[in-house]
């Protein structure tokens, strides 16, 4: 019997679940090798009781996802991340650069009743143990069938460790720090192709920080290439404001 | 070897005329910077090329190809033979040709690489003389001059090419596409003059004497560390060098969890998983022992097995690495003794 397969969503922009829905030169295929259970943005049914495999987009961001999470993890036998919220805490743990409930009051005005239970944003992994991860904001649909497929497999899928730069070069880009440009390459987690430098954009470190990345180093680059050296971490904040414990 | 004169207005000749029956690949521009890529109209090629932002290699041994697909449902295995075309590489400086020498050394003999011969089988060289930039060093491994390992090599006289044949097949293509004549006295006097003035054009001229023997004898300098604290273990210095073989197999799994793909991809020993074993054990765990690592192997560990060193001073490392490592200022500080 195929592994059934739930997909939620905690907070993000569930960007990375309509991705999902852009697999389609794949999805019918994928169809054939899981039970697609429940997904929140597709489904209009309710989650089952019982599946194999919970796939959770988003970051944590009130003490019901707190809750939610528990429960996927006590039920599935692997739980897998998609997108940097849920990697990294992403955009929505910027906030806890600032005091929280101001930040609240100054989106959804003064005593506005939202998001109860709030608790500070932060990354799934800082709930639950995580077995797989997608990064990436958004992420890509055929590294989502990949690391799906590892995980039908229950092969091991360990991130890779190491910085942008290597697969750039092997797509010819001009370096775009010798360009005027601050790239964050240099300290993000390599594994997307370098899509946005070979598009002429700088990374913006989306993939999160590369274990093995050397940060001080980059800052020295930077500031020998004219560049305030502190640019580096405050843009690296964007999708990284949360970097402890990260994997 | 011998020679013709080929005057420069006809190269394009030459150009259109093997690409009547080969792919051409030379260099063309690219956002200010050189590539070696596919040229379909000999006005495309720029023979003012200083480098490339890769190295040839990538043309013989691509940054990614499939080995063999597989279907565990079948318990079937295809490999993927290399289809290789006719295909010239043209424009090739000194530096990249003796880097070509240096991964035939690794994929053609003992086990050879049916995927790299494939393509190496099928690849007419034809190399043209350079003028030194300021990150150039092939000087001082000797790799500025080249005497085999190329079908056609052409110097720049000015208004004529003095066209050295290597291989009868070089011969045969530039006697079927171009006009050229027999090498005068002038022509060969003008050729030791051009020569010579390449000669005097380098910058660099860092002192590698008794280099394995430095190496040894420095094992523990701090020299390393200071290097190793600015390196970004990004590995750019591996993908853009021209003799860096080291390749990386991963198995892909398709959708339908029954067929798939062996691949394989470049690697780098600056990336600490390269030397990581099971149970979690890595020979070269920190940055400083990867970067020492790379100057041993090319410097020490490949000549002792290939009596070359494993770099031709094409200076693309230097050009590649954000914080501006080299190997000529590695070995100066070698050489200088304590830290930079």
């Amino acid at each position: 019997m195929a592994p059934r397969v739930v997909v939620v969503g905690l907070a993000s922009d569930f960007g990375c679940q309509v991705q999902i829905t852009n697999i389609e030169d794949h999805l019918l295929e994928m169809l054939d090798v899981i039970d697609l259970g429940y997904w929140q943005l597709a489904s209009s049914g309710h989650m089952p009781a019982e599946y194999d495999i919970a796939v959770v987009e988003g970051a944590v961001t009130t003490l019901e996802h707190v809750e939610l999470l528990k429960r996927l993890r006590k039920t599935a036998s692997v739980v897998m991340t998609i997108g940097t919220c849920a990697h990294t805490g992403g955009i929505p743990a910027l906030a806890n650069r600032c005091d929280l409930d101001a930040a609240y009051s100054a989106v959804y005005g003064e005593g506005s009743d939202v998001a109860r239970g709030r608790c500070a944003p932060g990354p799934v992994h800082s709930v639950i143990d995580v077995d797989y991860q997608v990064p990436g904001c958004p992420i890509d649909t055929d590294e989502f069938l990949a690391v799906l497929s590892k995980a039908l497999q229950g092969l091991a899928d360990p991130l890779p460790g190491d910085p942008m730069c290597a697969v750039c070069k092997t797509k010819e880009n001009v370096c775009l720090l010798d360009r005027g440009e601050i790239c964050l390459g240099l300290v993000t987690r390599t594994g997307c192709g370098a899509k946005c430098p070979s598009l002429g954009r700088p990374c913006t470190g989306c993939r999160g920080l590369a274990p093995d990345a050397n940060f001080d180093a980059a800052r020295k680059v930077l500031a020998s290439k004219g560049f305030d050296p502190n640019e580096l971490d405050r843009r690296f904040d964007l999708y990284n404001a949360v970097r402890e414990g990260v994997r | 070897m011998f020679f013709r004169v080929v005057d420069k207005e006809r190269l394009p000749d030459l150009i259109a005329g093997l690409s009547s029956d080969h792919e051409v690949i030379g260099p063309i521009e690219k956002d200010g910077r050189f590539v070696f890529a596919p040229i379909s109209d000999p006005s495309q090629i720029r023979l003012d090329y200083d480098t490339t932002l890769l190295p040839p290699k990538k043309w013989l041994m691509p940054p990614e190809e499939t080995m063999m697909h597989f279907n565990c449902a079948d318990e079937e295995v295809t490999d993927d033979t290399v289809v290789a075309s006719p295909r010239v590489l043209f424009g090739l400086h000194p530096c990249d040709i003796n880097s070509l020498l240096l991964l035939d050394n690794v994929f053609l003999q003992g086990h050879v690489d049916p995927y790299y011969k494939a393509r190496r089988d099928n690849t007419l060289i034809v190399g043209m003389s350079c003028t030194p930039s300021p990150t150039c060093f092939c000087n001082v491994w000797d790799t500025d001059e080249v005497h085999w390992g190329f079908d056609i090599f052409l110097t720049d006289l000015g208004d004529r090419y003095y066209a050295s044949l290597r291989t009868v097949k070089g011969a045969e293509v530039l006697d079927r596409h171009v006009d050229s004549r027999a090498v005068t006295e002038k022509d060969t006097a003008d050729f030791q003059q051009v020569v010579h003035e390449f000669k005097q054009g380098f910058s660099n001229n860092v002192d590698t004497a008794q280099l394995p023997v430095l190496l040894d004898a420095k094992f523990d300098s701090p020299v390393w560390d200071d290097f190793g604290s600015e390196c970004l273990s990004c590995g750019a210095c591996s993908m853009v060098c021209p003799t860096c073989y080291c390749f990386d197999v991963k198995d892909r799994l398709e959708v339908d969890q029954k067929s798939g793909a062996r691949v394989r991809t470049w690697d780098s020993c600056q990336f600490k998983e390269f030397a990581a074993v099971a149970h979690g054990q890595n020979f070269r765990e920190d940055r400083s022992s990867r970067l020492k690592y790379r100057y041993y192997h090319k410097y020490w560990g490949y000549l002792s097995k290939f009596e070359r060193v494993l770099c031709v001073g094409c200076g693309r490392c230097t050009l590649a690495c954000p914080s501006g490592i080299s190997p000529v200022k590695v070995i100066e500080a070698l050489q200088a003794g304590g830290s930079r």
